[in-house]
């Protein structure tokens, strides 16, 4: 791997001309944008020696030791190849793949550009968000029905529901184990969600950052759906339960939950027992802790010296604010 | 050492100027964004500054006499116990600040241990007396937050 990232237009001719030379691709727009708190993304547009243009989006890692929210690139790109054109969705589409941070200095994966506005856009008219709820929900039935002989061998397979929700419990009351700070917060959350176990259902592939941002939508046809880096199998209720306390207006399942969760279980055949606030709150916690550990290491960096910037500080105000829900949604579980 | 203006004041001084000052002049979108967290990280801190000593010394006196409830109570609830030792032998007389620090780190793992015991016990008052507990580390860390709401992607 090299030293320094460069997310740039001469790195991506220099891949083009090693995996395309045939074609003789000429990189003629290339601009950064937006790809969350995670990753580094970019567009590009390229010509092609027979004049057909094509567009493509860039997501490499940012580099090392630097940012909150870490995941496997390798392990999205095995996912994102194993699902291409086997879900009810759209995926992006993969075309190449910088493993080794050979052209860009981190690894880094290019799909095509897919042209749809973000769900998340569509949403802010007020009119529209009764539609919006629509296709969110649509779209989570969806990836939650997608056949697991589909997905790629590498990804976990939990043995059962019971043991893989044992697992995530455990995890939660783990959470500060390997930090220098303490959070008494999640010990109680842990041990109430332990103590109140929802009903079981089989479990499914979830997406693991299920928002309306990730969700693009064209004109006509399907949607597309995006980041799938903490795609993986699990409880559905996870994604509903990791966007039901999403503080990103307007929040779908807010709302109007009960017409929210009615069209989910009117899609997926699963039970009111199985599918309500109660059970979309309790995953909420669990599908919150994945990320939630993560924000606790990269401050938990700072304390051990080795600062990974900025947003490592100014997130330890969403812990605060996340373990603060988990406590509420423990308390009420008691009720 | 000078005392006065407080830890709070500068901080909150740093803030305005990198509010009214520096941002204004940056025009690069990644800078601009730096700058405001930067500015929030600052509010937060300066709140600490202000109060996290005492806040800290308080919380732990609470938790200690809530966690012998708890070991006196809870069938098999060892680890309050030992978390309970581990606390004693914390720095406590000391007032700085990675001395107060340590010993409320210690006091966290108490309180977790005695919550953990409670609620496998079903010992509901001390289940409540404990999320009582953690209502005033909430309130505190809220305050900490001054006012900072996510704003998502």
């Amino acid at each position: 791997m090299a030293d320094e990232l460069h997310l740039d237009a001469p790195s991506l001719q220099r891949l083009l001309d090693h995996f395309e030379g045939g074609r003789g691709g000429t990189v003629t727009a290339f601009r950064p944008i937006s790809g969350g708190y995670s990753r580094l993304s970019a567009l590009t547009t390229v010509r092609w020696a027979d004049g057909s243009e094509e567009s493509f989006v860039l997501r490499s890692d940012p580099p090392p030791d630097t940012g909150v929210f870490v995941s496997d690139r390798d392990a999205e790109w095995r996912l994102l190849r194993a699902i291409s054109g086997k879900l009810p969705i759209r995926t992006a589409t993969p075309r190449w793949y910088d493993a080794a941070g050979e052209y860009f200095g981190a690894k880094c994966l290019i799909v095509d550009f897919f042209q749809g506005r973000p769900l998340s856009d569509i949403a802010q008219s007020p009119d529209e968000v009764p539609r919006a709820a629509r296709i969110f929900t649509d779209t989570l039935a969806e990836v939650h029905r997608t056949p697991l002989d589909v997905l790629p061998p590498e990804l976990e397979r939990p043995a059962d529901w019971e043991s893989y929700t044992e697992g995530l419990v455990g995890r939660l009351g783990r959470l500060d184990s390997i930090v220098a700070d303490s959070n008494p917060a999640l010990h109680y959350a842990a041990a109430q969600l332990r103590a109140h176990r929802p009903p079981p259902v089989p479990l499914t592939f979830v997406h693991g950052d299920a928002q309306p941002a990730n969700i693009l939508v064209p004109d006509e046809g399907p949607v597309l759906m995006i980041d799938w880096e903490f795609g993986r199998i699990g409880d559905p209720r996870e994604d509903l339960g990791y966007y039901s306390h999403l503080p990103v207006p307007p929040n779908l399942f807010q709302a109007d939950p009960q017409g929210f969760l009615a069209r989910y279980r009117e899609r997926t055949g699963l039970s009111e027992e199985q599918v309500n606030e109660d059970t979309v709150s309790y995953f909420y916690v669990l599908g919150m802790a994945r990320l939630l550990g993560q924000m606790f290491e990269a401050a938990d960096a700072l304390a051990q010296g080795r600062s990974r910037g900025v947003m490592a500080t100014y997130m330890m105000n969403g812990t605060s604010a996340t373990t603060s829900a988990f406590v509420e949604v423990a308390r009420r579980l008691t009720s | 050492m000078l005392s006065r203006p407080t830890t709070e004041q500068i901080l909150l001084d740093c803030c305005r100027e990198l509010m009214t000052i520096v941002l204004p002049a940056l025009t690069d979108e990644t800078a601009q964004v730096s700058v405001i967290m930067v500015e929030t990280v600052l509010r937060n801190t300066a709140v600490r500054a202000a109060h996290e000593v005492a806040w800290m010394r308080e919380e732990t006196a609470e938790i200690e006499g809530y966690a012998q409830a708890v070991a006196g109570q809870a069938p098999g609830a060892e680890s309050v116990g030992a978390a309970l030792k581990a606390l004693a032998g914390a720095p406590r007389d000391s007032l700085h600040l990675d001395d107060v620090v340590d010993t409320y780190c210690r006091a966290g793992n108490v309180l977790s241990a005695a919550l953990e015991a409670a609620v496998a016990g079903r010992l509901t008052d001390l289940v409540r007396r404990g999320e009582e507990i953690l209502d005033v580390r909430t309130g505190h860390e809220t305050e900490v937050m001054a006012g900072w709401s996510p704003t998502g992607r």
